[in-house]
């Protein structure tokens, strides 16, 4: 038994049992003679007792279940549950109930029951109208944010468009960027520090824009362009290069936990999900307003199909588009809403933090603690994911995927369906009518098989193959036929005896025939019953497989024949032991009936429209003789001779006889190409089953609109209130209409993306800013609530969110803006006073200098050893779906290598790739706002000992052999190529002497070589190119 | 080794700010944490009993009834029905049947522990564990039940234990991770059961596979010693020389560090994993074969060697997402997986003891859940998930020896008295290292994070 139980739900208290404990209940209530006032059964009693047991959780510190008993105002309004107490009736109170223990979902204080006269006192307390002179402190009001306050708050301000600071004397600034941050550095009394120099801007913009170094050529064509414009023209053939599109949608993949697994327990592969990525990274490269990128990855599919049913490639690309929800991650076992809600969970947190700034997430089980988000705001936007289909990538449960969203608009759903089908059949045909032409050539191949009539076999012996029997049989001469009009004349057929019942002999016909439009089915047979001594019968069955679909199935006793019709036996007619009978039937699939004669040809009996068994699915290929026929008991003994089935009509009993085949000269080369002919036709049709109709995506599509209820503490299974689906209260509140017949999605996308959304623009702005220095304005990227940090920069930032808006959301546009600012070209250096006053740069005085990410040193190492392979894949080599069967207890896994740019890379979300992990890439399992580089000595051992770093180190050595010159030629050029500059003479003198010391270390060695190199220069260049691909002045941009 | 000797220390007096400064923001600050150094060791919030975890965790779901929680009543009331209200994650009114334990208890030590016959050598040391008999979790499936036990959070990614750990109090040796994790196989959930999730990814546990070469890129591909020094040596000149001309850029200077440390776990790892100087007599403590490099034995004793070399939190699985402890179909599986650590795990113990580094050294041993006492029919030879009551034990490291806390119904299906929630668990963990659970938070998304999510009760009663 493997069956694990790896659903679950939290549901709190679970068992509860009932056996023979004697209850106990028998210390009667006797406290409420007590004497003593009120307040002073209160004082003495009641009050120790809650803040000893009670108040630690549901006090100020805690509320657990949303519950305080530290005041009465606490218990009067209660918690989740509703009130805790009920003045003068202790049974209907919950405080009592849950110190009873009686309710296993209820039992307070968790750990240890009160003791019983505790019990006692707290219902003599509430009996007595449950004085309680504790008010609620004035303070102790939240802190949250109201929707009214909200509206003084920074972020859900209106953009509004600053003006310019004017620069009194000097003219540092480039462009309003510089103006707006010297303004700040003024105020803060730095100075900027000096300009980069050319070098240090192209490594900076190379990799900034496209992750990718600089060649050696495109430094000095930099170097030489003298015009004044010769950064810009730098910066706009960055952005033009598809490698652009690789570092920016990498970007956004961080903030849309991208990933190629579902994340579910068994991390099932997704295959479709690359779709999406590299829809997000055409979409950077050709510049789609944002606006729209956004609008598409929440309702693409509405948008398809409202605006690009006439344009194939928009319409899939907008389908596609919608991965950005589908793509999180997954809690499923199957495509079922039961486990929706961490599906959705995760989905609104998502959207929140990377669209919106705001962290909706916290509102799943409460109201924002802090910012404006309540829970109804929570569960309205649930309720546009719940009106939604989603695609199932796949679960313990239920191992194939589901759901996935067409490419195509409906209509051409189901024609795509039908042509495939058609071609199917078409490809079907043709390899029938080889495989008859092959049959043709076999002098043992007639009437739908091989061996039909037993002239293979041998007399006296078990049938062989391809024959398979059980209990009493033999190949016997007595067992001939005496009709030859289906098979020749021959000198065998077989004696079944009597046996168990399922005892008797099987045939499994090569090429079952499938039921076709048009087409009939032909069987035939021809059989004696031997004795009469038994009173049972024997049965002949015809169908697919081993009886998992019954087509037809013949009955015969010593005397009598009978036929199933629709599953009711009907005798046809008296037969006599002895004499032999011919059956011929004809099946027409369309009517799912059939019809035939039974007999000699003297005396025929004719049958017709007789129903196939009724859940028959259409297919024939295996013949049965056994002992289950219409009447039980054993069956008695008989002869079986001249089998056949096929789709052309036999002919009648005792017409013609036929003759056998006879094999002609140049038949093997006929034969031989046949087979080659057919074993490619099957290979086609093989991958063409396979291909789907159509392509899909890894998105979702539309389902019945529903509003969502309010999950109380976030458990599905406690509801409250059903809330009407609209956009958060704090952005407007604007309501999908009743009568809209969309879930909503749509409607979200326009509120999102409307030019007076306070955040969208802002939050994307800033991320952009954050991806070229390092650190956003504000330092929250996707936290613009009262939790965040304020802007450093806020008119910059409203600016520069204005402008955006106003270049039609172009994201180029912001890059050039961005990039042609003095600020973003100033230099790295040191400055001690304005470290001092600004030791982490807040207030831009220099450009902060950046470690590279995992990416850009994997795909700069590959491109320093020329092994980069700039194409751009398509599917993952997942295993194929028929094959899936991954659980919990044997998850997916694999790791994929390739020379692929990383973010190409086979991401998956349980088991994170060992490298990407290594270098802080983000992680998938949510939405990442910046990555958190670290440094450890882990690293460090990755660069010293992995053998990727080896063999590009060693790819490099061959180019810096195949460099012209001495070794200072050759060094320069590696020092070039990988840092970006020449370092100084002390540097390279250093290195020169490095490169012939290790040399003669080497020549003292025996080193084995390979083709081409001289395997002593590829160890020395091998050396040398290990110092520095794993340099600082590599691993950091200034 | 000359090659790294340079007068750049003098820049980490000036290297607080920077980038990589604002990972740090958090109450890290408040222990003390440098940004040059996020993994520098440093004290707690008090005084601490322990100064180090070893976590050791039997994958699966390990049966109370069957190993810590002896139970009687379940024995002379075999095969009697019960009605359950859960069975399988579905609610409703289900006739149970009660099944006993297929092992026999006796009672060890001074203290009278009861432990089963399944671990007859832990029974041996029982007087230095503390046996809790009332843990209890929400989740019945493995995934999330597993999470829960390491991260708090059966839901949603969150930092484990171990991650936490190292990012409060770092770890003192530095030419070795801080969290480590050998396990031959990953558990339920995967890496996430000891990744860093949100906190910087230096305190995320690194997976050791046993096997002849535990940690993965620590034995130099250059195979002559020094020819790689040479390299290492241009190394530390080029990046000195690119560093005097930047100054004061802690990133870089970290960068340099990493390879000094880098190159020291070379030289130390190897040596940390290599049992050759361990005598016949250790080997023997732990069950363990002569050359052998796997084995939960062979764990055992790393552990106890990388404790010495000063990591900070340990963790050891017994077997992997299969084959293990999640008897559905048959107990008889308990045996051969209680075999394969009683001897080690009783070993590591005496080892620490021995060694006295057990007063210092944390032991603690769960398992994501117990198992159902009772099943669909009297025979059958299984038991099922079950949440509501289960059994760990924690041992050294602070804790009373000698002790069972927590008490359950008669038949083990409920917590009765002193229930220890996962959470539970965690917070007196951390308080034994010096940790207040409600004072290690880390921002993120918005709020305070923390071990124990909003939950967690030190249990007091434990700590000696």
């Amino acid at each position: 038994m493997s069956d694990c139980r790896c659903m679950n739900q939290t549901a709190v208290s679970i068992y509860r049992f009932v056996i023979t404990v004697v209850s106990v209940c028998l210390i009667q209530v006797g406290a409420t003679c007590y004497a003593e006032s009120d307040e002073d059964f209160f004082e003495a009693r009641i009050r120790p007792l809650l803040v000893k047991h009670c108040v630690a959780c549901h006090g100020d510190k805690k509320q657990e279940g949303g519950l305080r008993l530290d005041s009465r105002d606490g218990w009067m309004r209660g918690g989740d549950r509703g009130a805790a107490v009920i003045v003068d009736s202790p049974g209907k109170s919950l405080l009592i109930q849950a110190v009873q223990y009686d309710d296993p979902d209820l039992q307070m204080p968790p750990a240890k029951k009160l003791a019983v006269n505790e019990i006692a006192d707290l219902e003599a307390w509430v009996q007595r109208g449950a004085t309680d002179p504790r008010r609620e402190a004035a303070t102790s009001s939240s802190v949250r944010m109201g929707v009214e306050e909200a509206h003084a708050f920074w972020s859900f301000q209106p953009l509004k468009t600053p003006i310019v600071p004017s620069e009194v004397g000097e003219h540092w600034s480039r462009n309003p960027i510089d103006s707006f941050v010297m303004e700040q550095m003024k105020e803060h009394g730095l100075t900027p520090v000096a300009d980069a120099d050319r070098r240090t801007l192209i490594r900076r913009a190379t990799f900034d824009l496209t992750g990718l170094p600089p060649t050696k050529s495109e430094i000095d064509a930099f170097l030489r362009d003298e015009s004044t414009g010769a950064f810009e023209s730098l910066v706009e053939r960055l952005l033009d290069s598809s490698a652009y599109g690789e570092r920016w949608g990498r970007h956004w993949l961080d903030v849309a936990r991208y990933a190629d697994t579902a994340g579910d327990g068994a991390d099932y592969p997704v295959r479709e999900a690359y779709k999406y990525r590299n829809w997000v990274i055409q979409a950077f490269n050709r510049d789609l307003p944002f606006d729209q990128f956004v609008r598409e990855q929440i309702a693409g599919d509405i948008l398809a199909r409202r605006d690009s049913i006439d344009d194939p490639e928009r319409y899939a690309s907008q389908v596609i588009a919608t991965g950005f929800l589908a793509i999180g991650k997954r809690y499923g076992y199957k495509a079922s809403p039961a486990f929706q809600y961490l599906d959705f969970a995760d989905v609104i947190d998502s959207v929140g933090r990377s669209l919106q700034g705001l962290s909706l997430g916290c509102a799943r089980c409460h109201d924002h603690k802090y910012d404006p988000i309540s829970a109804a705001d929570y569960y309205s936007l649930y309720g546009i994911l719940q009106s939604t289909k989603w695609a199932f990538p796949g679960g313990e449960e239920q191992k194939r995927p589901a759901h996935f969203p067409p490419l195509v608009p409906p209509a051409q759903v189901s024609t795509l369906e039908e042509a495939k089908t058609a071609e199917l059949a078409l490809i079907d045909a043709k390899l029938a009518e080889l495989q008859r032409r092959q049959n043709e050539f076999d002098p043992s191949w007639r009437a739908g098989g091989k061996d039909l009539d037993f002239e293979m076999q041998n007399p006296g012996e078990r049938p062989g193959e391809p024959w398979v029997c059980s209990g009493p049989i033999e190949i016997a001469s007595e067992a001939q036929s005496p009709f030859d009009h289906v098979h020749p004349k021959g000198g065998l057929g077989v004696r079944i005896g009597s046996g168990e019942p399922t005892d008797g002999l099987r045939y499994v016909f090569k090429e079952g025939l499938h039921a076709t439009p048009g087409q009939s089915m032909h069987f035939t047979l021809d059989f004696r019953s031997v004795t009469s001594k038994e009173e049972g019968a024997f049965r002949f069955y015809l169908g697919r497989g081993v009886v998992q679909s019954l087509a037809i199935q013949c009955s015969a006793t010593a005397n009598e024949f009978a036929i199933s019709d629709g599953g009711k036996w009907k005798v046809i007619r008296k037969i006599t032991p002895g004499t032999w009978y011919t059956l011929r039937i004809t099946i027409d699939p369309a009517t799912k009936t059939f019809s035939g004669i039974v007999g000699t040809p003297g005396d025929r009996t004719e049958f017709s429209d007789m129903s196939v068994g009724p859940n028959w699915d259409g297919v024939a290929d295996c013949f049965i003789c056994d002992g289950f026929g219409h009447v039980t008991g054993a069956a008695c003994s008989r002869d079986l001779d001249n089998l056949g089935l096929q789709t052309q009509p036999f002919p009648d009993p005792g017409s013609q006889s036929v003759s056998p085949k006879k094999a002609s000269g140049d038949e093997e080369t006929q034969l031989a190409a046949l087979e080659k002919e057919i074993a490619a036709i099957g290979k086609r049709r093989q991958s063409k089953a396979a291909e789907p109709a159509y392509e899909v995506a890894y998105g979702v599509s539309e389902a019945e609109p529903v509003n969502a209820r309010i999950q109380l503490r976030g458990e599905p299974h406690r509801t409250s209130d059903e809330v009407p689906r609209r956009f958060l209260e704090v952005l407007g509140g604007d309501p999908v209409q009743p009568d809209s017949a969309g879930s909503g999605r749509l409607e979200l996308a326009e509120w999102i993306t409307r030019p007076s959304n306070p955040l969208t623009a802002r939050v994307f702005v800033n991320r952009v800013w954050q991806w070229h220095f390092g650190r956003g304005l504000v330092d929250t990227p996707s936290d613009f609530g009262s939790r965040g940090t304020p802007p450093s920069h806020p008119k910059l930032l409203d600016w520069l969110a204005s402008e955006f808006i106003r270049s039609g959301w172009s994201i180029k546009s912001l890059h050039r803006l961005i990039m042609q600012s003095r600020t973003y070209q100033l230099a790295s250096v040191d400055n001690d006073s304005n470290f001092a006053a600004d030791p982490t740069n807040r207030w831009h005085w220099r450009y902060s200098r950046r470690a590279l990410d995992a990416e850009s040193i994997r795909d700069a190492m590959l491109a320093f050893s020329g092994r980069l392979d700039r194409n751009v894949p398509q599917s993952h080599p997942f295993p194929n779906v028929n094959t899936w069967g991954f659980t919990i207890h044997n998850p997916f896994h694999a790791v994929y290598e390739s020379n692929h740019r990383s973010v190409y890379l086979m991401v998956q979300r349980n088991r994170r790739h060992s490298y990407l992990a290594l270098f802080d890439a983000a992680d998938p399992n949510q939405s990442v706002a910046s990555r958190q580089p670290t440094t450890t000595p882990t690293q460090a051992l990755f660069l010293m000992n992995s053998p990727f770093v080896h063999e590009q180190a060693s790819g490099f050595a061959d180019r810096i052999v195949a460099v012209a010159g001495d070794d200072r030629a050759k060094v320069l050029w590696a020092f070039e190529t990988v840092q970006g500059r020449i370092p100084e003479d002390r540097i390279i003198e250093d290195a020169i002497a490095f490169v012939s010391e290790y040399r003669e270390k080497i020549d003292g060695k025996k080193v084995i070589g390979e083709k081409g190199i001289n395997p002593g220069d590829r160890a020395v260049w091998s050396a040398f190119a290990r110092v520095l691909v794993t340099s600082n002045a590599f691993l950091f941009v200034d | 080794m000359n090659m790294f000797s340079t007068s750049r220390r003098q820049f980490l007096g000036r290297a607080s700010g920077g980038f990589g400064a604002i990972a740090l923001a958090g109450m890290c600050d408040e222990l003390g944490a440098t940004p040059a150094n996020p993994l520098a060791a440093r004290k707690g919030h008090h005084a601490a009993k322990a100064d180090r975890v070893i976590f050791l965790y039997s994958t699966g779901g390990a049966s109370h009834v069957d190993t810590f929680n002896h139970r009687p009543q379940l024995t002379t009331d075999h095969g009697k029905s019960i009605t359950a209200s859960r069975w399988l994650n579905k609610g409703g009114e289900f006739k149970r049947f009660l099944i006993k334990p297929r092992w026999a208890f006796q009672q060890y030590g001074q203290s009278g522990t009861w432990v089963s016959n399944l671990f007859p050598h832990l029974g041996s040391v029982i007087d230095d564990v503390c046996v809790l008999n009332a843990m209890h979790c929400e989740s019945d499936g493995h995934d999330k039940a597993t999470l829960a036990a390491h991260t708090g959070s059966a839901q949603f990614a969150r930092p484990s234990a171990g991650s936490w750990v190292s990012y409060g109090l770092g770890t003192v040796n530095q030419n070795l991770p801080s969290f480590m994790v050998l396990a031959p196989a990953a558990p339920y959930a995967g890496a996430q059961t000891w990744g860093s999730d949100f906190l910087p990814a230096c305190h995320q546990g690194t997976h050791v596979v046993p096997g002849k070469q535990p940690l993965p890129y620590v034995q130099p591909l250059v195979a002559d010693g020094e020819m790689q020094q040479m390299e290492l040596a241009l190394l530390g000149r080029l990046n000195q020389s690119h560093l005097e001309q930047r100054a004061a850029d802690h990133a870089l200077d970290a960068r340099i560090r990493s390879f000094e440390t880098a190159f020291g776990m070379q030289r130390e790892a190897p040596e940390a994993f290599d049992l050759a100087g361990e005598t016949e007599e250790t080997l023997k403590l732990y069950g363990l074969d002569r050359g052998a490099t796997s084995g939960f034995g062979w764990q055992c004793l790393v552990a106890r060697r990388l404790a010495e070399r000063g990591v900070r939190f340990l963790e050891l699985i017994d077997v992997g997402s299969s084959a293990n402890w999640d008897s559905h179909g048959n107990m008889a599986d308990h045996e051969r997986l209680a075999r394969a650590i009683d001897k080690p795990i009783a070993g590591l113990l005496t080892d620490l003891k021995q060694r006295g580094m057990l007063e210092s050294t944390l032991v603690v041993w769960t398992t994501e859940f117990g198992r159902t006492p009772f099943n669909q029919k009297a025979d059958h030879a299984g038991r099922e998930h079950h949440s509501p009551c289960f059994s760990s034990w924690m041992a050294g490291g602070g804790v009373k020896g000698g002790i069972v806390y927590g008490e359950s119904d008669e038949y083990g299906i409920q917590t009765a008295e002193d229930a220890v929630h996962t959470h539970d668990l965690h917070a007196t963990m951390l308080h034994l290292l010096g940790i207040d659970h409600e004072r290690l938070t880390y921002r993120h998304a918005g709020r305070d994070f923390r071990l124990t999510d909003v939950h967690g009760r030190v249990v007091h009663e434990t700590i000696a």
